[in-house]
């Protein structure tokens, strides 16, 4: 039997760069395949390739065993490729059938679409490959594990075999992680191949059946999933020792820099989202909140930094108390932020950097004054930010959406940390970026501990969490239920504190 | 409440429409004027509408296509001057073919400027408004030697529904069975005879057409292919390239529908309510449709609505010479704002409840206090009602969601 796929030599140049350097890739029928690699390692160049939607340079491609030349999608949909987008194309108020038979819409003759045979379709492939999903729904309605399954029905619903998954589960949440598994499992059992892109590599030991590591261009190793360690991949895929999260020895003052003290805020409809927290945090310490999301952490996030009003309870940074301040004035009084979704509250991407390295910062030096802003200065600024912190860019003008992700973090870390905050608020600081980014990350925050800095870290990746925090405090329900010291705890430990299926006594968590 | 919400459409709004006769009755009884509910005021109500409508429903085509249309005024005048001359020249059915074509040159115009050229919607919108009277000014110059007025025009018509409003079969006269029991003076019965008698005698044939038009729309943007394709391109561009659909195409054809159905509006307005074509006489109406959009939520139902409640106001003023009848309307006004009040306290909007409150009282001691209300209120009436249903209704309202933004070829 033919491999699905046989990729031999492939090569693709861009101009200065090789993205791709005589890469081979072959994947067998029915197997799941994990491509990792770091950002820049040519993965995705690779996919699009495979996919049709750039052509290669040199080298052949082999579908079932047939020698194919793509000139678009459309041809490797004829072949029975489809691929999944890291960022979902998908119409928020359209129905989730409307989403889905979308260029492959069953018509009449005279054009009207035949809703029950596209619905009858679409049961017979969520059953043969064991996905549900309601047509009726909008999409808007829906939460981002569900959507990534729409999209992958709308590629199963054209007949695709072989699934290309661009960095799948970078857009969810642990709980939604499994389900996409369980979901690839079910798929793999349905007789579907599946290519899928990852660097979290936990999950790529867990999901897949064999493993090809990209580096700088070229396939380094390509072996089946059969006692590898996380360990051996990292190492082939920067080259090097893998960094880790972990702190050094502690730096924690007496000197309290954030102390809330029965804080309670209510959502819209009324509804507690925070009960009763009291926490400090002191200078040099980072205090890490572990918690399945959706659990209150957002909700404290933006109570301290003022997005939201609360019904009860006080902030005080360094004494002076935060609720009757607007949020300017809260940042003003030395409050860092480096929000969750960078793209929707980081940075304006159609700015230029220094326009992003001022945002937040504008009205300070050596940014600007109160009503004017300093171009001078914040060119200035944003030049130290990009030397100190190694954003790679090739000047200060470019837009920002023309970084990679750990470029854009890396700028929102510099842009918080140079303004000397007493309090710096980091919401998943390291998601979604590479292995070298996300030690860069690390080791700037270990920098600003070390300075007397205090952070309020809020992380899904829980040796994130464990490595850097000195405190850690588990959220349940808008509540603190446990309060745990790093080094005598586990991720599965903070696991079962953070489902609630183990408990502290109250006055300990407190 | 809940039981008229779980009805289907066909039951709901009857139901809705009589709510509403009922509370002008009521309003009627303690006022001195009987034009709210009188048979004139449907008819101009209607004859307002229909323009209105057009423009708007012109509008919804665009805009699910995600552009944004403000150059419905300019390809409802273009519709005006086309449709007069080929009125005069071809007759009036050929007429309103050729000002929907007039209206399409407009449309076509603005497809070319922000589809190709990517030009701001707002800002080609407004060039050809600027454009669209000088085009005509200068061509009822050429053609008619006077820059403002034309000949006459032949009209394609109107028709009375037999039984209900007396219209004739065969050259039988069939009874009048609304005027019957308009007679019998019952209160709130008659009242709703009168108003119906309106629109059921000498409705305009393009009124039939635009009401039918309304089923029509919606079965063609949500149960075809030509209608889910045009509105992905007003949702998500990108997605709809991804899957190979051509998005220029269909923005395209969108905005010159958009054209050509405000076209008919103003071909409509000139030989069909004018009987010529006069420069100014648009009245705003196809600005009045943009506003009857977004009153109506980018919906074909919500539009017609919309420019019935607008073209209720507009009609109401023209018969109403001593400011009366829109002096009552200041209580409807002060009523339904309570409403607004009421249904803001159960949601537990606090703010909305406290304005509602304010301006239903100012209305109120408007009403108390003046004896008639300025002909310029109900010019600018429409316009306040949509500003009140963006200020307490802006969450309900759901535009396409990439309406506005420009699309290239290659983005993803």
């Amino acid at each position: 039997m033919s491999a699905a796929i046989e990729l031999t030599g492939i090569t693709k140049r861009f101009p200065g760069v090789i993205a791709n350097d005589n890469v081979n890739l072959t994947v067998e029928k029915g197997e799941i395949h994990a491509i990792c690699g770091e950002n820049g390692a040519g993965k995705s160049t690779l996919m699009k390739i495979l996919y049709g939607m750039q052509p290669a340079d040199e080298g052949t491609m082999k579908v079932n065993g047939e020698e194919v030349v793509f000139s678009s999608p459309t041809d490797a949909i004829d072949r029975g490729i489809g691929m999944v987008h890291q960022h979902f194309m998908l119409a928020d108020q359209l129905t989730v059938l409307e989403n889905i038979i979308l260029g492959a819409e069953p018509t009449t003759a005279g054009g009207a679409i035949k809703f029950k045979e596209a619905e009858a379709h679409l049961a017979e492939v969520a059953e043969d490959y064991g996905l549900t999903i309601d047509p009726d729904d909008m999409v808007e309605s829906l939460e981002v594990g569900e959507r990534q399954r729409v999209e992958i029905i709308k590629v199963l619903y054209r007949g695709a075999e072989i699934l290309i998954l661009d960095e799948p589960t970078a857009v969810l949440v642990p709980q939604e992680v499994e389900a996409l598994f369980d979901n690839m499992r079910e798929l793999k059992a349905g007789g579907a191949t599946i290519i899928f892109i990852d660097h979290k590599l936990d999950e790529v030991l867990e999901i897949s059946d064999s493993i090809t590591v990209l580096r700088h261009g070229k396939t380094v190793a390509s072996m089946p999933n059969d006692g590898v360690t996380a360990h051996d991949l990292a190492e082939l895929m920067v080259g090097s020792e893998l960094p880790t999260p972990d702190t050094t020895e502690s730096t924690v003052t007496d000197h309290v820099a954030l102390a809330i003290d029965d804080l309670t805020v209510a959502d819209e409809d009324g509804r507690a989202v925070i009960e009763n927290i009291s926490l400090s945090i002191r200078k040099g310490e980072i205090l890490g909140i572990a918690g399945v999301e959706g659990n209150g952490q957002g909700d404290l996030v933006d109570a301290i930094i003022g997005t939201t009003d609360i019904l009860g309870g006080s902030i005080e940074l360094l004494g002076s108390d935060l609720t009757k301040l607007s949020v300017r004035k809260r940042r003003e009084a030395g409050i860092g932020y480096v929000p969750e979704d960078r793209h929707h509250e980081g940075l304006m991407l159609d700015a230029p950097l220094w326009e992003n390295a001022a945002l937040g910062h504008q009205t300070q030096e050596p940014y600007g004054s109160r009503w004017l802003l300093n171009r001078k200065g914040a060119r200035a600024q944003t030049t130290t930010i990009k030397e100190e912190f190694d954003v790679r860019t090739p000047n200060i003008d470019v837009s920002a959406h023309a970084l990679s992700g750990g470029n854009q973090q890396k700028l929102i870390i510099g842009r918080e940390l140079t303004s000397n905050p007493s309090l710096l608020i980091a919401a998943h600081p390291t998601r979604g970026i590479d292995v070298g980014a996300q030690a860069a990350v690390w080791e700037q925050i270990r920098a600003a501990r070390a300075d007397g800095l205090a952070t309020l870290l809020i992380s899904a990746d829980l040796d994130e969490l464990i490595g850097l925090s000195d405190t850690i405090v588990v959220m349940l329900r808008g509540r603190l239920v446990a309060r745990l010291a790093p080094e005598d705890v586990t991720p599965r430990d903070l696991g079962a504190y953070m489902t609630g299926a183990a408990h502290q006594d109250d006055n300990e968590a407190a | 409440m809940k039981w008229l919400q779980d009805q289907p459409a066909w039951i709901r709004w009857p139901i809705y429409a009589l709510l509403g006769i009922l509370l002008l009755t009521v309003v009627q009884s303690v006022s001195d004027t009987e034009r709210l509910t009188a048979t004139p005021t449907s008819r101009e109500m209607l004859r307002w509408a229909v323009p209105i409508f057009l423009a708007g429903l012109g509008g919804l085509f665009s805009e699910r296509a995600g552009v944004v249309n403000i150059g419905l005024e300019g390809m409802l005048i273009l519709g005006m001057w086309f449709g007069a001359w080929g009125s005069i020249e071809y007759g009036p059915w050929i007429g309103l073919a050729i000002g929907m074509a007039g209206g399409a040159i407009g449309g076509a115009l603005h497809a070319i400027a922000t589809v190709t050229f990517g030009v701001d919607h707002i800002i080609s919108g407004v060039a050809i408004n600027i454009l669209a009277p000088a085009i005509t000014r200068y061509l009822s110059d050429e053609i008619w030697a006077s820059p403002t007025t034309s000949p006459s025009t032949e009209s394609v018509g109107d028709w009375d529904v037999p039984f209900l409003a007396g219209g004739t079969i065969f050259g039988w006269e069939s009874p009048d069975i609304l005027l019957t029991i308009d007679k019998w003076e019952w209160w709130f019965v008659s009242d709703v005879a009168t108003l119906l008698r309106g629109l059921l005698r000498g409705t305009h044939w393009v009124a039939i057409i635009a009401i039918l038009l309304v089923p029509a729309t919606s079965w063609l943007l949500w149960r075809t292919r030509f209608g889910l394709r045009l509105r992905i391109a007003g949702e998500n561009p990108s997605a709809g390239a991804a899957q190979g659909i051509d998005i220029v195409r269909y923005k395209y054809v969108a905005v010159i529908i958009s054209g050509a159905l405000a076209g008919l509006g103003g071909a409509f307005i000139s030989t069909e309510l004018s009987g010529l074509f006069q420069g100014g006489n648009s009245a705003g109406r196809g600005f009045i449709g943009l506003a009857a959009l977004i009153f109506g939520n980018w919906r074909p139902g919500g539009v017609l609505i919309g420019a019935l409640l607008f073209g209720y106001v507009f009609g109401l003023d023209l018969k109403d010479l001593d400011g009366t009848a829109s002096h009552a309307l200041l209580l409807v006004n002060t009523i339904v704002l309570v409403g607004v009040a009421a249904w803001a306290i159960t949601r537990k909007r606090k703010a909305d409840a406290i304005l509602a409150t304010i301006l239903g009282a100012l209305a109120f001691i408007w009403w108390v206090a003046a004896e008639a209300v300025p002909n310029w209120w109900s010019n600018i009436l429409p316009y306040v009602l949509v500003l009140l249903v963006l200020v307490f209704f802006a969450q309900r309202l759901r535009m396409p969601a990439a309406l506005g933004q420009p699309f290239r070829k290659g983005d993803t």
